[in-house]
């Protein structure tokens, strides 16, 4: 069941009018630019694609870097456009951007600031510099995704998001909880961790969280989010085959592999993913909200 | 079939929408959950999609931070029958998680609904039974769920352990915990709770102490440690010892697969983000030291597994032969008992240095301090006792306590998660002793120190060392100097010699030593006169011919205020210079020393200059003559004092006659002074001496007299007295042309 990826996505356009949550999630592109799937060796020819569309279940997922800007944004855009519910922040105190020179960063406050409010004051500040070190088309893209900056640590999972409906990846995250999240850079999983071990995990929820170390740059963050995409869609497809079995008929019935769930399946995955991608150590830990 | 599916999907939209609704406002909720419950509850017969769907509404429900506490605790009662009714019908993964999860939200709910409630046996019989049933499940059912049981009982733990009381007056404002029960509650005897708990507890941290594998169930219990530790001092402890009795790397003794290798890492890592947030969250927690050993520890275990070019051992002093290192270590302490000779065994556990070396049983022996017997009676009652002692019992006993010392050696580098293992007295074996509520854990940690501080440390092994190849090190190239900087730096040397000079200025007031003579070594006595002779050599001889530039051959008076071209001596003669004026009466003998050095210099340097042009068949005058500077510093410092001479200073007779060379330049500034009346006679004075005991310079000096007698008339009496008799001829001369002149006018 393959649908035309152009009208696939002029599909998933058109949730920014609806707010409240459509009750199944909408019918997902099948297809996707091969290029972006492609792992560097070649090993994931076309496996994911199936994936990439199953209706139905789908895992939700959170990606975070430091900034929300760069590497979680582009694998939000990676994800959202896969059709994967997915939400994205940022872990560092403050939205640091590269300014005129290394010691004179451009800074900004999370969940206040647009994407559209930084990109007219760069473009203001310098239009040749920061559309040549490209800062302002990365806010371009960005400010098609969503509109502002969040900060994981502001974050309440559990609260609904329903005044995020016009971003992309929307779809699936309302109720303000997320399956999966991945981060891009040691010290945001650290910070990830340090965070949710202080709130205590009282919504009872386990959360697998990812990190996958990416360099802060748009080339790295490019191959970081096919990385990023690869992992999302080999877990959102393990997850979806174990919800299928119908009832304990699989568990009792199945053997070996069949027999595994999706969770206890993680650390394979990503050791596999691990093997396909080894210029991007990752680690994984199970957590709670 | 068709139309069945169709009607599902359909109902399951409908509740779609009223999820949304819940969603934009909590307040929803309240009407939403009874309404749902009967499609998807107890004895609805719901299909699957719709127990899912209602297992995750519930479990999202009760997790919802916009729903008020009081909203949930009324709704928890309603929904507890059908949780039940799932978890012990339903055979599905996602709808036993999700149960399981709203069960752990709902059970402090309910627990404080009984608290108010004594009587309501139903619903607690009811709760009662979820409970068992999810800790049934905790051990066999898949990991998926085990994890979400592994969190109900730690919100059962934290539930059902003493918290703080915030406000004992508003019991609904504070957490709800076993701080709030009564302890005649009908229903929740206190006691039976924390029995329970504790129980709970071990099961919960037995996940870390069996030899388990799976991460998956590691990290889901330590990240769900964390707010137990912080919220529960009464556990803290024990929990934070278990952790710290973790090893996160024992996998890596199995081969390394690409998912061993993420278990491991992602065991190491989740138990070091638990101690890292421990740290930080009480920074004065007594047990931060042990934690932060042990994450350095782990941090070079760490180093050690993933560095794959060396990985020989991959994790160090972990039993792999699946003995129990507990019962291994009372094996070895037994067989310290066969020794026949009545030597005690050592008692197991750590043992003192006195009772390595306590040999006998008698406790009277054992508690006498020797020290009380003065020593020199030690002494003499040793020796006699030393030759009486019978050969065999003292051969026996050294090697009883070297058998022991041997022993315990062999017996320490244990692992600490097995030291930890006796200290805590966790025999999984007697699951009842753990139950004894006067369990202390405070000894425990004592043990578990003392355990650690006898455990070898780690760092000294040599694997540790890393492999980096010991390369000379080279510093780099500094930058060059610019020539302020040379300048700059040149002459803070010189300030700092001449700093040094001065102090031994204050000590040259001491009684005059007699002076060694001509024999002397020019610097040997490190006192002002050697530091002078040093200084004005390094000024002189230093850095000789090295500045002799053919474009200063001629300017030789100027080199020194030349722009751009330091020189380190002309520096220092500067310095000396300003030095010698400082003080120069008492510093004269600074001067003419300085000044002989100078001469003598300006000597060397001429025969130097003359011996390769005499080579050359004479053809020296192309070669730059040497830079004298003798004569330019005799002139200025004659310059320099003589304005400041005294009519009766007999310091400049002595120094004119010191100077190694006196011409007619100097003579000239001698006879300046005597434009001065008061000072004609010193000028006279001082000619007079160079005229008596320089015979050298005595026809220059008698030229200058003569001068002085016919253009200075202040000087004519005293230079006459001196002409009449050197050169009486001038003063005839003279007369005649007086003379001469008389008759002509």
């Amino acid at each position: 069941m393959s649908a035309d990826p152009r009208l696939a996505r002029s599909r998933q356009q058109q949730p920014t009018t609806v707010p409240p949550p459509p009750p199944p999630p909408p019918p997902a592109a099948e297809a996707h630019p091969d290029s972006t799937k492609m792992a560097v060796d070649g090993t994931n020819d076309a496996q994911p694609q199936e994936g990439l569309v199953k209706d139905g279940f789908k895992l939700r997922f959170c990606t975070v870097c430091a900034s929300n800007n760069n590497r979680s944004m582009e694998s939000h855009l990676r994800l959202a456009t896969a059709s994967l519910p997915v939400i994205s922040f940022g872990t560092g105190s403050l939205v640091r951007l590269p300014g005129p020179s290394i010691t004179q960063p451009n800074v900004y406050s999370f969940n206040s600031t647009t994407y559209r409010a930084i990109h007219a004051e760069l473009a203001h500040q310098n239009t040749a510099l920061y559309t040549a070190n490209g800062l302002l088309p990365m806010l371009a893209r960005n400010l098609s995704i969503k509109s502002y900056p969040e900060r994981f640590q502001d974050w309440v999972p559990g609260k609904p998001r329903l005044d995020h409906a016009a971003d992309k990846g929307a779809p699936g995250t309302e109720a303000g909880v997320v399956d999966v999240v991945i981060t891009c850079e040691e010290r945001c999983f650290d910070a990830v961790l340090d965070h949710l071990l202080t709130k205590g995990g009282r919504l009872n929820r386990p959360v697998h969280v990812f990190n996958v170390d990416i360099r802060d740059n748009h080339e790295e963050a490019l191959v970081g989010g096919r990385a990023i995409l690869d992992l999302a869609v080999r877990l959102n497809e393990c997850a979806a085959r174990e919800r299928e079995r119908l009832g304990g008929e699989g568990w009792e019935a199945g053997g070996g592999r069949a027999r595994e769930g999706f969770d206890e399946r993680v650390p394979e995955i990503l050791g596999e993913w691990q093997e396909r991608w080894p210029g991007l150590p990752a680690l994984w830990t199970l957590a709670w909200f | 079939m068709n139309s069945a599916t169709s009607v599902a999907s359909e109902t399951l939209s409908q509740l779609e929408s009223a999820r949304a609704l819940a969603l934009s406002d909590a307040a929803y909720y309240n009407q939403i959950v009874p309404g749902v419950l009967p499609i998807i509850g107890a004895g609805a017969n719901a299909s699957l999609e719709l127990r899912r769907w209602g297992a995750d509404f519930l479990a999202e429900t009760f997790a919802s931070p916009t729903l008020g506490s009081e909203d949930k605790q009324r709704l928890s009662l309603q929904v507890l029958e059908t949780l039940r009714e799932n978890l012990e019908t339903v055979d599905d993964t996602g709808v036993i998680k999700s149960v399981v999860q709203a069960a752990a939200s709902i059970y402090p709910l309910v627990f404080r609904h009984i608290l108010s409630n004594p009587n309501d046996v139903q619903n607690w019989q009811i709760m009662a039974a979820i409970k068992s049933n999810i800790l049934r499940r905790m051990d066999s059912a898949s990991p998926g769920i085990r994890i979400c049981c592994i969190k109900f009982v730690q919100r059962v733990v934290q539930v059902e352990t003493p918290g703080l009381i915030a406000d004992p007056r508003r019991p609904e404002q504070n957490e709800i915990s076993l701080a709030l029960v009564p302890r005649d509650h009908p229903l929740i005897p206190p006691q039976n709770l924390e029995a329970e708990a504790s129980g709970l507890l071990d099961r919960l941290l037995s996940i870390l102490q069996e030899d388990t594998s799976d991460a998956l169930l590691v990290t889901a219990t330590l990240n769900s440690l964390g707010t137990l530790i912080r919220s529960r001092p009464s556990i803290s402890n024990k929990i934070i010892s278990t952790v710290l009795n973790f090893n996160p790397l024992k996998l890596a003794n199995s081969p390394m697969t690409p998912k061993i290798k993420v278990m491991v890492k992602s065991m190491e890592r989740t138990t070091r983000a638990l101690l890292m947030n421990i740290i930080k969250k009480s920074p004065e927690n007594p047990l931060n030291p042990r934690i932060h050993q042990y994450l350095e520890r782990m941090h070079r275990m760490r180093l050690d597994v993933f560095d794959e070019s060396n990985r020989k051992r991959p994790a160090p002093s972990e039993p792999t032969d699946g003995l129990d290192p507990a019962k291994r270590q009372r094996l070895g302490a037994e067989a310290l008992s066969e020794p026949p000779s009545a030597i005690p065994p050592l008692p197991p556990g750590p043992v003192s240095f006195s009772q390595l070396f306590t040999l006998t049983r008698d406790e009277g022996a054992k508690n006498f301090d020797v020290q009380a017997i003065p020593s020199d009676l030690v002494v003499k009652i040793l020796v006699p006792m030393l030759i009486r002692i019978d050969k065999g019992q003292m051969d026996n006993a050294i090697n009883a306590v070297r058998a022991r010392y041997l022993s315990l050696s062999k017996s320490q580098p244990r692992s600490a998660a097995e030291a930890a293992a006796i200290a805590t007295g966790k025999a999984p074996l007697d699951e009842e002793d753990e139950y004894e509520p006067d369990y202390q854990p405070t000894e425990d940690t004592e043990q578990i120190i003392n355990k650690l501080d006898n455990a070898p440390p780690e760092g000294l092994l040599p694997e540790r060392v890393p492999d980096a190849p010991l390369a000379p090190f080279k510093l780099p190239q500094a930058p060059p100097l610019t020539e302020e900087q040379i300048e700059d730096y040149g002459g803070g040397t010189v300030r700092r010699v001449f700093g040094m000079m001065s102090t031994l200025d204050d000590s040259a007031s001491r009684p005059k030593v007699p002076k060694p003579g001509f024999n002397r070594l020019a610097a040997s006595s490190y006192d002002r006169d050697a530091w002078v002779t040093v200084i004005s050599r390094l000024a002189t001889r230093a850095s000789t011919g090295l500045e002799a530039q053919p474009n200063i051959v001629k300017s030789e008076y100027k080199t020194v205020s030349r722009k751009g071209n330091f020189s380190i001596s002309n520096t220092i003669r500067e310095a000396l210079f300003n030095y010698i004026m400082a003080d120069w009466k008492r510093r004269i003998d600074v001067a003419s020393s300085w000044l002989s050095e100078e001469w003598y210099n300006d000597r060397i340097q001429l025969e130097a200059m003359r011996a390769p042009a005499e080579d050359a068949n004479g053809d020296g005058g192309n070669l730059p003559a040497p830079t004298l500077h003798y004569k330019k510093w005799i002139l200025k410092l004659l310059d320099a004092i003589l304005p400041y001479m005294d009519g009766k200073d007999k310091v400049m007779i002595r120094f004119l006659s010191e100077i190694p060379e006196v011409d007619r330049d100097v003579l000239d500034r001698v006879k300046k002074m005597a434009r001065d009346p008061e000072r004609v006679n010193l000028a006279i004075a001082v000619i007079h001496y160079l005229v008596l005991f320089r015979p050298p310079v005595r026809e220059i000096c008698l030229d200058a007299l003569e001068d002085l007698w016919k253009n200075y008339d202040g000087a004519k009496t005293g230079s006459a007295k001196i002409l009449t008799k050197w050169r009486p001829e001038v003063l005839q001369q003279e007369a005649m042309n007086g003379a001469h002149e008389d008759v002509k006018s």
